[in-house]
């Protein structure tokens, strides 16, 4: 079957949506799968069948239902992803863990200790309790197995308490929560029409290099989470709308940051659940479906209601004390104006520049990057610019949304609200960017301009972590295991859906794509190089002065060249991909 | 072309009706001119080829089939792969018989090959092949070896990550500390002083080359952070830097010298080269996540994978012949390390019964020439310590390097003396002097049967190594010296080294639990080399030493804290072998009463606390179990020693005096021409030893002849004529390690 097929599908321009090559067969089945998927081929390609919302997605031939109605049933290759991705997450049990760790212990310890109607309030650590009330409560079923294993692991005075027991817990409870991810992308390959590039996708995002970073070293529970976004978003393919609709109010109360994509869930449900095709509104879906979200929000937040402490518990969940940046730049728009705004000061130092230079801003340059950011010559920007300009953009995507609510417009408009959000967004953390790689990953099968988008973002996006974990121990870590990853998804889905560019522009803009990429291998040896030369830089400088301050000065004041760096080359990448996929999803016939 | 085919198809279906298997004696050949005529045809038929590529290739039943084949060809098969070589491979080695298999295969196995085809297939799958076939088919198979190695880096390294032997244990630590105090004392003090200073904090007691090694590692230490290596006062210095400065070094000597040797061996080495690349590259997988290894060098922290990357070269070169940089290998591997001893007695025996089959004028010459080699290596090993003065400076080091003045066995081990300790007290019965000599002399008649296979060819075929090759230029030119190939013996090289470092390990004096290292080496090489339902059972044991290896450092490793590193590694590497006790057809009984063993004593340690009378019982239970599966696999090489010797030795007293296999290996060069006489052994020689058409691979059917292999014996040695062997043979090798893509 191989060569003459593979051939035909790697070089033919045009392909069918339909035609699909198992690249990952597992074991023995791969012959019947191919068998059924070409059956399937035939019967939406040739028989006509009315394009109903979703037909292009799922694989809606009865062959492989039986299969598919046990959810626990897995394939050969999916026990395969699994005990590798354990096993590889075990060995990282002794690994860096930030304040993120000692954060979900302290939660633990408050929900196992304190009555409900003080979890709110509890301030005997830093770490006070700031997820929406389902994330307490599944602090609080975490702790139940926890207060067996060691109680003083839920102790609330015990703080910043780091055994073994501790640590080996709360790293496995990542791993088991993860499963609810897995299931999902394991499913998401069941219904597809191209499992060969689909189970690529899923495994890419079951590996992917930001949950490795983010949740098994650093420590948070994002597989988890992305595992009810991927099985809403699922639910959503399989035209099982309201379920989508339980499942995403289900997570916002799990963690509100997921109301950066909320606007899309809310038109898309609107539009293609709530109203018929023809426009007018059903009322008894609009309604089923307003009382199911309810219900969830009544669940979550009902017994602080009945507690009358919703104000504080809102309170906790914005705080708007924060700065625009976080600490540490993420790779968005606001980072590039920043590093414009420290390149323009030093212009006005340097070449004397006729423009208002504010003492605030001075000064916090030279305080790095910690703290408030405040412009030297930029005028500032307030919270309300940042929340004019996402919601305008997300509007513009919206109305795309709204005039073709198909999944595969959906899960466009997710990423590209998501991405907005992360872009223009006021103090965003550089781990958000996990909220515009997952829905971008389900995209990148598309078409070969989708999957440079992914690409692009996503070695970006992936780089731009790195600076979460600064331990030289885990720097070989996350550089090779990044490094796998890219070299096991990137390449395979090129062969399957590379296209040559097909004008002048494209093989330009294809070039410097390239050659953007390339450059985080100098970026990474160049950050990796510059403690060390800063390093021997000390030593020799030390008592001689050059220009009124000494070598090592210069040095400890571009402390932060490095991390500025990667944050500037990331938004680069970051925002490029942006614009690509608005552009394609603007353009885009559905 | 397509008809042709077709009436191969049907003749070799007729065949197979009447083709069953029946025991009997070489000389009960059943003529059948028919189907003779069939098998002739297809013999030169140019469609041999479309059947090899034929796109339902399943697991040939034939995978049995291999117990002897590999005598037949010199050094240049593996005693116990799985699949002979592809015909498709211009190296390959044994040019001369492979074509008469189609007959063979085709005839007599179709049927059962159709019935058990699938499930054999099954067996053979595992993740690693899964992963390789699927990099292959997506044309990234230049990122395979790349992906192993990066992988196999960020495993130690993650591994690394964890706690190493003696972490925060003052005042004495363990064994980090000793190396990392090797570094310190090296990098000070003078060469003299190194054997001599504070020896009872880690006082240096490894060979030279560990102290060079130590020294340079000191150096670029000392560049950069001199605190991490002070002398005196970085005692116990634990930094966080200066732990991944030393795991990096651990990392380095790695990626230098063991995984280049691995590298080769797996791809490039007689035993493997002409397996598929999958094969090589799933072979080279199996080694580099070798469990045991990773979690002593990079867990617990030593530097074992320098001496094991040497032997290994060492055990290279042997197999291409090049015996002086293998001499001069081995010499290093036990300049870093004196528990390569534990191979010396087989590496020792092996040259001198090549030099033996050499015979007098060659032997000696390649004799002398061996020694000189040795000698200067542990000159130049030893010579900063023979300068200025001679005998003085040499002696500490001497005496360091071999304490006799140890008890007999430190910890609890999973060796003969510290298991038979549990009924007998050695210590009450027997004087402290007498103890050691005890146990050199058990030690030594362990490994004497290791010996006798090597040398015996030798004895017997005195000589025949220099009768049978004639000192011409081969076909690239170059000269083809007769020392210059390997012995027949080396085929039984690996077994040998097997033998002889687990009878050290068993029974010699001072022994640690980490030195089971030293017989997993050969083990896992003879393991990559086979497979899983090959006869013989080189895999299976491979796979269940390397297990039980891991569980009897069990004791050390959870006190150094690498618990979940050991649960999670040895899942990984199971797993991605496709070990699977449950479906393995050999040695299924005792692997999985050891594994519920394990199993249950990792258990009851979870939850029972040991009683107050027996506070060891856990440590003594593990040396029980390991101790008695050790024995166990001592046995079984004693057994497969014996079994490929008196192969060997059969096969040449039949004809000659010479061993046959010295024949094949004269056939394999492929560019002269054969006498009928070598022809006739080597075709009877190969299908009668070769049972296992039908049965389950074991030995007790090794002579039982098919009648569609003795038919083919007596057409071979009847009809064809005295041939000049060029080309690609014929056979209709099914590749049988690489199920159906």
């Amino acid at each position: 079957m191989d060569n003459d097929t593979r051939n035909e599908h790697t070089f033919s321009p045009k392909r069918s949506k339909h035609m699909s090559l198992p690249v990952l067969p597992s074991g023995s089945d791969s012959h019947i799968r191919m068998r059924k998927v070409s059956n399937t081929s035939s019967i939406a390609g040739q028989s006509g069948i009315p394009p109903k919302v979703n037909l292009e997605y799922i694989n809606t031939s009865g062959t492989e239902e039986k299969n598919s109605r046990n959810i626990w049933s897995l394939s050969g290759c999916d026990w395969d992803l699994l005990v590798i991705g354990t096993a590889i997450k075990l060995l990282l049990f002794p690994a860096y863990r930030s304040t993120d760790f000692e954060v979900h212990r302290n939660w633990m310890a408050i929900t196992h200790t304190l009555p409900i109607s003080k979890w709110y309030y509890e301030a005997t650590s830093e770490w006070t309790l700031d997820y929406p009330p389902f994330f307490a409560y599944f602090e609080y079923l975490l702790s139940i197995p926890a207060s067996f294993i060691d109680s003083k692991m839920v102790d609330l005075k015990n703080l910043n308490y780091d055994a073994w027991t501790v640590i080996a817990y709360q790293r496995s409870t990542v791993i088991v929560s993860e499963l609810v991810m897995a299931f999902a992308l394991s499913w998401f390959v069941r219904r597809s029409l191209r499992p060969d590039l689909q189970r690529i996708i899923s495994a890419s995002l079951y590996f992917h290099p930001g949950f490795l970073i983010v949740d098994h070293i650093h420590f948070q529970y994002n597989g988890f989470l992305f595992g009810i976004l991927l099985w809403s978003i699922l639910m959503a393919r399989n035209n099982q709308k309201l379920l989508s609709g339980v499942l995403f109010a289900i997570l916002l109360n799990f963690k509100h940051i997921y109301m950066y994509i909320a606007p899309a869930y809310f038109i898309y449900l609107l539009r293609s659940y709530c109203m018929d095709p023809s426009g007018s509104i059903s009322i008894p879906s609009f309604i089923r479906l307003a009382q199911s979200v309810i219900a969830v929000f009544a669940v979550s937040f009902g017994p602080f209601i009945w507690l009358r402490q919703i104000s504080q518990v809102l309170s906790r969940l914005f705080p708007f004390t924060r700065g625009l940046n976080h600490a540490y730049w993420a790779p968005n728009f606001w980072a590039l104006i920043t590093a414009l705004d420290r390149v323009l000061l030093k212009l006005v130092h340097f070449r004397g520049l006729q423009l208002d230079v504010k003492q605030a801003g001075v000064e916090s340059t030279s305080r790095g990057l910690v703290g408030d950011t405040v412009f030297a010559v930029i005028p500032n920007v307030a919270p309300i610019h940042t929340f004019a300009i996402t919601l305008l953009l997300q509007a513009v995507f919206l109305v795309k949304l709204w005039r073709h609510p198909t999944y595969k417009s959906f899960v466009t408009a997710i990423t590209l609200c998501g991405y907005v959000s992360f872009l223009f967004g006021w103090h965003v953390h550089e781990k958000a960017i996990l909220l515009v790689l997952v829905p971008l990953s389900l995209l990148a099968g598309e078409r070969h301009s989708y999957f440079r988008t992914f690409t692009i973002a996503s070695v970006a996006g992936i780089f731009s972590l790195f600076p979460l974990l600064f331990t030289p121990a885990e720097t070989l870590i996350k550089t090779v295991y990044s490094l796998l990853w890219c070299i096991m998804v990137l390449p395979p889905m090129s062969k399957q859906l590379y296209e040559f560019p097909s004008s002048a522009v494209g093989v330009v803009v294809d070039f410097l794509e390239r050659a953007y990429l390339y450059g985080f291998v100098l970026l990474q040896i160049f950050t990796s190089l510059y403690p060390v030369l800063a390093h021997r830089g000390l030593p020799t400088s030390q008592g001689q002065t050059v220009d009124g301050q000494s070598t090592a000065e210069v040095l400890s004041k571009l402390e932060f060249l490095p991390l500025m760096l990667t944050s500037v080359y990331c938004a680069i990448g970051v925002i490029w991909a942006f614009l690509r996929l608005g552009f394609l999803y603007l353009t885009e016939q559905f | 072309m397509s008809q042709n085919g077709s009436i191969r198809q049907r003749r070799t279906s007729t065949l197979n009706n009447d083709g069953v298997l029946f025991p009997g004696g070489r000389s009960s050949p059943i003529p059948r001119p028919t189907s003779l005529a069939s098998v002739r045809s297809t013999n030169y038929s140019e469609t041999d080829h479309s059947e090899i590529l034929s796109p339902t290739p399943r697991r040939h039943y034939l995978i049995q089939r291999q117990s002897s084949q590999w005598l037949q060809s010199g050094g240049g098969i593996s005693p116990s792969t799985s699949r002979p070589s592809s015909p498709l491979n211009p190296n390959h080695p044994t040019g001369g018989f492979r074509r008469h298999k189609p007959s063979l295969s085709f005839s007599s196995l179709a049927g059962n090959s159709k019935q058990k085809g699938a499930k054999v297939s099954g067996l053979n799958d595992s993740l690693a092949r899964r992963w390789v076939r699927w990099m292959h088919k997506n044309k990234l198979k230049g990122w395979v070896l790349p992906i192993q190695i990066l992988l196999a880096l960020w495993v130690k390294w993650a591994v690394g990550l964890g706690s190493y032997s003696g972490e925060n244990t003052p005042p004495m630590y363990g064994d980090y500390e000793a190396q990392r105090h090797w570094l310190e004392i090296t990098y000070h003090l003078p060469v003299r002083m190194w054997y001599k200073y504070d020896l009872q904090y880690w006082g240096l007691d490894y060979p030279p080359l560990t102290a060079y090694v130590s020294w340079i590692f000191g150096y670029i230490a000392n560049k950069i952070n001199p605190a991490w290596v002070a002398l005196d006062s970085s005692r116990g210095i634990e930094l966080p830097n200066s732990k991944i400065y030393m795991r990096a070094t651990v990392l380095v000597c790695d990626l230098l010298i063991y995984l280049p040797a691995l590298f080769y061996f797996a791809t490039k080495s007689s035993l493997l080269r002409h397996r598929s690349i999958r094969a090589r590259h799933v072979a080279f997988f199996t080694l580099l996540l070798q469990p045991a290894l990773i979690l002593i060098d990079s867990g617990h922290f030593q530097y074992n994978s320098v001496m094991l990357g040497l032997t290994c070269q060492a055990f290279n070169y042997f197999l291409e012949g090049q015996d002086l940089l293998g001499a001069i290998c081995f010499v290093a591997s036990l300049g870093f390390k004196q528990m390569a001893l534990y191979y010396s007695p087989a590496v020792f025996s092996y040259l001198l019964g090549k030099c033996l089959l050499l015979g007098w004028k060659e032997g000696s010459a390649h004799l002398i020439r061996i020694g000189l080699v040795t000698v200067l290596s542990f000159i130049v090993l030893f010579l900063p310590f023979l300068y200025p003065s001679f005998p003085e400076n040499l002696l500490p080091p001497i005496q360091r390097i071999f304490p006799f003045a140890r008890g007999l066995f430190e910890d609890k081990v999973a060796n003969f003396w510290c298991t038979s300790n549990v009924v007998f007290k050695w210590n009450r019965h027997f004087s402290a002097s007498l103890l050691p000599k005890l146990a050199t002399g058990l030690t030594a008649v362990a490994f004497m049967p290791t010996m006798w296979a090597l040398l015996s060819p030798g004895i017997k075929g005195f000589g025949s190594m220099a009768s049978l090759y004639h000192t011409e230029a081969s076909v690239d030119g170059t000269e083809n010296k007769k020392s210059r190939r390997p012995a027949p013996t080396v085929s039984l090289l690996a077994h040998s080294l097997f033998q002889c470092s687990l009878s050290f390990f068993l029974f010699s004096f001072q022994v640690h639990e980490k030195t089971i290292l030293v017989p997993l080496l050969p083990v896992s090489l003879l393991m990559i080399t086979s497979a899983p339902t090959v006869e013989g059972s080189d895999w299976e044991w491979g796979v269940l030493l390397n297990n039980v290896g891991c569980f009897s450092m069990w004791p050390l490793l959870r006190r150094d804290g690498l618990s979940v590193q050991y649960v999670s590694l040895l899942a990984l590497w199971n797993y991605a072998i496709g070990h699977n006790p449950f479906r393995q057809k050999s040695l299924q009984a005792l692997t999985l009463a050891v594994y519920s063993a394990i199993f249950v004593l990792h258990i009851s340690e979870l939850v029972i606390s040991p009683p107050a009378r027996y506070p060891d019982i856990f440590p003594v239970l593990n040396t029980l179990i390991s101790g008695g599966v050790f024995g166990l696999a001592w046995l079984w090489s004693l057994k497969r020693l014996v079994e490929l010797s008196w192969a060997m030795g059969s096969l040449g007293t039949q004809r000659s005096s010479a061993p046959s296999s010295l024949r094949m290996n004269s056939l394999s060069n492929g560019t002269r021409t054969k006498p009928l006489a070598v022809q006739e052994v080597f075709s009877s020689s190969i299908y009668g030893d070769n049972s296992a058409t039908g049965g389950n691979g074991h030995n007790s059917q090794r002579h039982s002849v098919s009648p569609a292999s003795s038919m083919v014996r007596r057409r071979n040695t009847s009809v064809l004529p005295p041939t000049r062997e060029e080309g690609p043979s014929t056979a209709s090798v099914v590749d049988l390690n690489e199920p159906s893509m």
